[in-house]
């Protein structure tokens, strides 16, 4: 009895999951950055950056990093080639960062994005960024031989951070294609020196196509704080009179934003008001230096200046027919009625969007 | 009759059956419900927990007119010998059935997220084999594993609550009701069956010590932990993805988790996969269980009876599992559970309540 049960843990044993899925780290090439782009003939180029990883021997390994390009009429085939250039299997789980490039933007990116989300192996927390001219540009750009898709990665959450670029990730941006009346906001990123790239903002999205226009870092700073998404820190610089050389650098605290939809359920007008409170503090003011600073008439015109500054933002907005605000969705959720008989891709530009935006300074700093 | 050798207390029955309840059917729950509720399919699950209340109160009056049978007695005791015995096959081919079919959805799902080089039979080998060694010893060690292994449902518990940090949007689910009433309902029909699992209740009872008294306390218990689980994590599903996004998605609740990134930890959602393999495997156990004492009724085959369910078991996880077979077999349990779990239930307290009038009325 005792002799058949050990035969029995044997035979088991031989069928331990592990011999089956096992995947060795040097067999395998890692992707850690991909770029997408439209060629002039209306192929699709992708550029990828891989990490090849070969073992010296006594624990050692040896990190390559590699660019491989590959051009198709259709985006579907070009894993295949990928994967038969490099050595071992292609492992596209570790890609941190998805680059696309404005013009392949232009045509959508849903379908480039659809891999991510249906594969077993994809992870859905990467981040995704349009470039201006090509992907291919910002990611062959060498800094110091570094694997450029963690510069770019670390460049995007440090924009995060700072709020002025939006939190977004593979499974959030596909939550908000998906998303009737609400519309996304990309980092938008640009090669500016052949070694040097910078985030230069954020791109407006219509649906799931680019829309072409975007918003500098100092606007995207104020739209996100519009948008409630304040995280661990936001700083603006703002010219408040020009001719007196009066300029001042803020960091915002606190947001309080209210979002008020009112629609006339006769003519189908609908009315957005935004109105933000912000407590601040001072980082910077040099002006008027031999006198303490006038709370109450500073942050007037602070106020005054911003809400002008949003006024342009709600503007450049709805040029772009981009709702990142979601008054379509909130409308759509209060007034369904009247939700079925508009044509929100049309009737988004006339929406009247009035933003108001009040500061309260509550730090100054060390002086006065 | 019950030696005290297999009973179990009042506390083991709540495990158990929270353990039997929670199982595979909840990664798909939220996309399954939202297909007829919409943005208001929790409240299709907390009508469902509704449901399942009524019908935990038929049971308890049911068995306590037979606090020392299994529901497989009382067939034959109201039934006659002949129509008991076959609707105690109906019976156990529903267990099989229903057990055979979670069994190729966990291979299916451990197939496409964990294993994918492995064959689906060694899979289903190594699980089987292990709840056929647990089922083989008594009623009472299951429970004890049963306990053990709610520990991992708190762990769970615990990294369903990292997800409430992914962005979240309301508005999906607002105006509440706007689904109407017939859409809820519909919902509700298809979040009862990944509810199943209460029924273990009709073949335990007997086995619960004292269980004369508070036995309803300790049933709602159960369906409340089970109802308010399933309600909590649907509704993290319907406001964190989009209602067309949501519809596309087959098992939302590892996506839930797939969003979520950390410095030291990534793809959370195979994390959660490999413990939920326990609640999986534990209600397939359970079927096994209650399949084998319907084979063997209060005869000492039961060990036997274990065996053969169990190769039974692994020759039917050999139908493929492509999405169309799994899609007709969960149809087909669905149609059986509603025979087994609501309608004949129902008619034997209908009859015991008929044939005890007749006693009554035949001694006046």
């Amino acid at each position: 009895m005792k002799k058949w049960h050990l035969l029995l843990y044997i035979l088991m044993s031989l069928m331990l999951a592990g011999c089956w899925d096992q995947h060795h780290l040097v067999n395998k090439t890692f992707v850690n950055g991909i770029g997408y782009d439209l060629t002039e003939e209306g192929n699709v180029k992708v550029t990828v950056r891989t990490v090849n990883i070969k073992g010296k021997g006594g624990g050692q390994f040896d990190v390559e990093d590699i660019l491989l390009f590959a051009e198709q009429e259709m985006q579907i085939g070009l894993g295949t080639e990928i994967d038969s250039m490099v050595a071992g299997e292609v492992d596209f789980s570790q890609a941190h960062i998805i680059l696309i490039g404005d013009e392949m933007a232009k045509t959508g990116i849903n379908q480039l994005l659809e891999f991510y989300y249906r594969g077993k192996d994809a992870n859905i927390a990467k981040k995704v960024a349009i470039t201006k001219g090509t992907a291919e540009s910002v990611i062959s750009t060498e800094i110091e031989k570094s694997p450029i898709a963690f510069f770019i990665l670390q460049a995007i959450e440090g924009g995060e951070n700072a709020s002025y670029l939006p939190d977004e990730s593979i499974s959030s941006i596909w939550t908000k294609l998906l998303t009737q009346g609400r519309d996304l906001l990309l980092p938008y990123m640009e090669q500016v020196t052949p070694e040097k790239i910078r985030i230069a903002g954020v791109a407006l999205m219509d649906g799931d196509k680019f829309s072409g226009k975007t918003l500098t870092i100092e606007q995207s700073s104020l739209l996100l704080l519009m948008m409630d998404e304040l995280k661990k820190t936001s700083q603006m610089y703002l010219v408040l009179d020009e001719a007196k050389d009066e300029s001042i650098r803020i960091s915002t605290k606190q947001v309080k934003r209210k979002l008020d939809i009112e629609v006339d359920e006769k003519n189908g007008n609908v009315m957005a008001s935004i109105n933000l409170k912000l407590k601040i503090g001072i980082d910077s003011y040099p002006h008027n230096l031999n006198k303490n600073i006038n709370q109450n008439e500073l942050s007037q015109k602070i106020s005054r200046e911003l809400t002008k500054q949003a006024k342009e933002i709600t503007n450049i907005l709805q040029e772009a027919n981009c709702d990142p605000f979601g008054i379509g969705l909130r409308v759509s959720t209060t007034y369904p009625e009247t939700w079925e008989k508009l044509n929100w891709d049309k009737d988004f530009k006339n929406v009247t969007i009035k933003p108001n935006v009040e500061v309260e300074i509550i730090k100054t700093g060390s002086i006065y | 009759m019950m030696g005290s050798q297999i009973s179990i207390t009042k506390f083991q029955l709540l495990m158990v059956l929270i353990q039997t309840q929670i199982g595979i059917g909840l990664l798909s729950l939220p996309n399954v419900v939202q297909e007829s509720a919409r943005g208001d399919g929790w409240i299709s699950i907390l009508f469902a927990g509704v449901v399942i209340q009524f019908l935990l109160i038929i049971y308890l009056k049911l068995l306590k007119k037979f606090p020392n049978d299994m529901l497989t007695d009382i067939t034959k005791k109201l039934l006659g010998k002949h129509l008991g015995t076959i609707v105690n096959t109906t019976i156990y081919f529903y267990f099989i059935f229903t057990g055979s079919t979670l069994t190729i959805l966990m291979i299916k799902i451990l197939n496409e997220q964990l294993l994918p080089l492995t064959p689906g039979w060694v899979v289903s080998f190594l699980i089987i084999a292990s709840c056929v060694y647990l089922t083989v010893s008594n009623l009472r060690v299951i429970a004890r594993f049963f306990v053990l292994a709610t520990f991992w449902i708190l762990v769970l518990i615990c990294i369903t609550v990292l997800s409430i940090w992914l962005p979240k949007e309301i508005q999906f689910i607002l105006p509440v009701g706007s689904a109407g009433g017939k859409n809820i309902l519909l919902g509700s029909n298809n979040a009862l069956l990944a509810m199943l699992g209460f029924e273990a209740l009709l073949f335990l009872f007997p086995f619960v010590i004292g269980n004369t008294k508070g036995m309803l306390k300790t049933v709602s218990y159960a369906n409340l932990f089970v109802t308010s689980f399933y309600t909590f994590i649907t509704f993290l599903c319907l406001v964190t993805f989009s209602p067309e996004q949501l519809h596309q998605i087959r098992e939302p609740v590892l996506f839930l988790f797939r969003g979520l990134t950390y410095r030291m930890v990534d793809r959370l959602d195979l994390i959660f996969l490999s413990i939920w393999i326990i609640p999986m495997t534990t209600s397939i156990i359970m079927y096994l269980f209650l399949a084998s004492k319907c084979l063997a009724g209060k005869k000492k085959s039961y060990k036997n009876a274990v065996i053969i369910n169990g190769i039974i078991l692994f020759c039917l996880s050999f139908i493929p599992n492509t999405d169309k077979i799994t899609d007709t077999l969960t149809q087909y349990v669905s149609f059986l559970s509603y025979t087994i779990v609501i309608f004949l239930p129902c008619l034997l307290l209908l009859l015991s309540r008929l044939v005890k009038k007749r006693r009554s009325g035949g001694f006046v």
